[in-house]
């Protein structure tokens, strides 16, 4: 799973999200890392609604524009919380070999 | 005010190369997004802004997001690897293309006329190849049915062209090239065999929603 798909579940993970909201929720899980642009992001909705990962929640007018929010659908839940455990695992081990004295220290 | 309207234009031009499907229902909404993280006064579409937009509108043309079956989605995968692989398979050949004919020429020199031509065949044919996996890999991911029997057929011509390689006794004077056919072959039996799953066929032959 690319980077930017996975932070966009994540910005969906605690809730529904319109396109502007996943921008900043990213930005800001990531510690300002990762900037959104408008065509990934889209084009990463328009693949993940297809995938059936994420669905509509609602859709809002405001000041005349359409507003479509999003959130996870129980498959997009649960390919989240996989890729989640995998990074997880992963990171764990890494960081157990570069600190081998701390093996098992922090949880 | 006006700044915005000629900002919206410009990002209204670059959005128009998006396919009509996904215009009709986010077209609006992508648009709310652009001017929302507009910077203050900006009137024109920056450089890198405009390469997204664009780099996301060829991805949806040439991949369009329709629900692919996971079969169909590692059947795609498998083809690009089938392209990936006929060009190693080309680049063996031309590399080894000396030593291949010196160690013809030193066991048996009758070879010589066969080893030419399955040399000339691979490097004629090869670039071919490459363009109908490439071709063939696109057409499936969007659900081209007619691209179903089409790469059922090439998997024939492969297995042909295997058979006719071990027939011209290729095993003995270029092992590297046959097994590269063998992978190529490999390849090819795996994604015809997906592609022609039951859950695959409801991707290329979709039945009317039912109410």
């Amino acid at each position: 799973m690319q980077e930017a798909t996975f932070l966009i579940l994540t910005a969906l993970a605690d809730g529904s999200q319109h396109g502007y909201g996943i921008i900043t929720e990213v930005r800001q899980i990531s510690e300002g890392r990762v900037k959104l642009r408008a065509g990934t992001l889209y084009t990463a909705l328009d693949r993940l609604r297809a995938d059936g990962l994420i669905g509509v929640d609602r859709e809002e007018i405001v000041e005349g524009r359409l507003r479509r929010y999003y959130r996870l659908t129980p498959d997009g839940t649960a390919v989240l919380a996989e890729e989640a455990a995998r990074l997880h695992a992963n990171a764990t081990a890494a960081l157990r070999r570069l600190n081998p004295g701390l093996a098992g220290g922090t949880a | 005010m006006s700044e915005q309207v000629t900002l919206e234009r410009s990002y209204r031009r670059i959005l128009a190369w998006y396919p009509q499907s996904f215009r009709a229902g986010s077209e609006d909404e992508i648009l709310a997004v652009l001017l929302a993280t507009a910077e203050d006064g900006q009137t024109r579409v920056g450089l890198a802004e405009a390469w997204d937009l664009v780099r996301g509108a060829v991805r949806m043309r040439l991949w369009p997001a329709a629900p692919r079956p996971r079969s169909v989605r590692v059947a795609v995968k498998l083809m690009l690897a089938g392209a990936a692989a006929e060009l190693a398979a080309l680049m063996t050949v031309i590399a080894t293309l000396g030593s291949v004919r010196a160690a013809v020429a030193a066991r048996d020199a009758t070879a010589m006329q066969a080893v030419h031509l399955h040399q000339v065949t691979i490097i004629a044919l090869a670039p071919v190849a490459i363009g109908m996996w490439l071709w063939l890999a696109w057409a499936n991911g969007r659900g081209q049915d007619w691209a179903r029997p089409l790469s059922a057929a090439c998997f024939g011509l492969i297995s042909l062209s295997v058979i006719a390689g071990l027939a011209q006794g290729a095993a003995a004077f270029a092992p590297a090239t046959m097994i590269a056919a063998a992978v190529v072959w490999t390849l090819g039996l795996s994604s015809v065999a997906l592609i022609l799953t039951p859950a695959a066929g409801r991707y290329y032959r979709p039945q009317p929603a039912q109410q």
